[in-house]
């Protein structure tokens, strides 16, 4: 056998070994490997890249090599997930960098950190004065994880006491001009449903690049065409403003009327439906 | 306008933002967002119903209107 097949031989069962040994091996990124298994991914490159160039090599060993070096990562991830004592063994520990908004300065020296490094580490998590840091530790990833004081935190909903209706994730029902039936069927909507919103903004569902429905079933849609604009979901909107207006007009009727039962009617309900407003008002957003 | 015509037009507003309601309360997927629509629409119902009681009351006070 000429030794150009050989090689070619080598190679292709090299890559489909080497691809399913990968593909078991899990689907972390990159930077998440640990030392181990970097080292390991190493190994396993470098021993199939030395048995696909040299023909001259065992091929048997290359597969006895590759298999032990897969196993031993393979059964050192499985046996972490269950014993917390192996994986701080295996993994590492994470070190505390920063408590109560004091650095632990020897912590820094234990990991060999400068303090440039770890200003380095904090203008990365967007942190320019140490100060504002309550809690920072060095994830064994290398990492660091940064929790800034209270008043430093970003602002949120919960702090302002502000309410907001809970929304379900998206689903995409129109791509590439093709109407998607999973979707659709996952929000019990159909097809009719589709054409009749899209005949209510005007538009061909040939002429929708996306189309994308929210868990309130809003449609909301991009176009080939950008020179066309494209309506902005009213309904809620709507439904809110004539609420309003309604309200108004019973205050009003309630102050123009000299019938004292009709008075007290009227303001009774302008009170309830005013209650409405204010508790129906982060849903209608 | 008359009154009665006023009242009217507040009646009809009301019916409207109560099947917009009864819309949202079906298409949401949210089960939260969903209670809240529902229970606003029982309200707007009893606004709706002493409306109806007033537009009639309006109807006999004001017949030359009618």
């Amino acid at each position: 056998m000429p030794e150009w097949i050989n090689v070619i031989v080598r190679s292709l069962t090299l890559i489909v070994f080497l691809f399913f040994l990968v593909k078991w091996l899990g689907t972390k990124q990159l930077s998440q490997l640990n030392i181990f298994e970097t080292i390991s991914g190493i190994v396993l490159g470098g021993i199939a890249a030395i048995h696909t160039m040299d023909p001259t090599t065992n091929f048997g060993y290359a597969i006895i090599a590759m298999a032990i070096w897969f196993i031993v990562p393979f059964g050192v991830e499985k046996i972490s997930l269950k014993s917390k004592a192996f994986r701080d063994f295996t993994e590492g520990k994470s070190t505390v960098f920063i408590q109560d908004g004091k650095i632990m300065e020897d912590n820094l020296k234990k990991e060999g950190y400068s303090t440039d490094e770890l200003l380095e580490k904090l203008r990365d998590n967007n942190v320019y004065l140490a100060s504002d840091v309550e809690f920072a530790v060095l994830e064994p990833s290398g990492t660091l994880s940064v929790l800034p004081k209270r008043e430093n935190r970003p602002l949120t909903a919960k702090d302002l006491g502000i309410k907001l209706a809970p929304t379900k994730e998206p689903q995409t029902v129109v791509m590439d001009g093709k109407v998607l039936l999973e979707p659709l069927a996952n929000l019990s909507l159909n097809t009719n449903w589709l054409e009749t919103e899209l005949d209510k903004m005007n538009i061909s569902i040939e002429n929708v690049f996306l189309g994308q429905v929210d868990s309130d079933g809003q449609l909301t849609v991009d176009l080939y065409d950008d020179k066309i604009a494209v309506a902005e979901p009213v309904e809620k909107p709507l439904i809110l403003a004539t609420m309003k207006k309604c309200q108004a007009d019973l205050e009003l009727f309630s102050l123009s009327t000299e019938n004292s039962e009709s008075k007290e009617m009227y303001e009774r309900n302008s009170k309830k439906l005013q209650h409405a407003i204010d508790s129906i008002t982060p849903y209608l957003k | 306008m008359t009154v009665g015509s006023q009242v009217k037009g507040c009646y009809s507003s009301i019916k409207s933002i109560e099947a917009g309601l009864g819309i949202l309360a079906h298409k949401t997927q949210d089960a939260e967002s969903r209670q809240a629509f529902v229970n606003v629409e029982q309200i707007i119902s009893q606004i709706k119903n002493d409306l109806q009681k007033q537009v009639i009351e309006l109807s006999k006070q004001e017949p030359q209107y009618k």
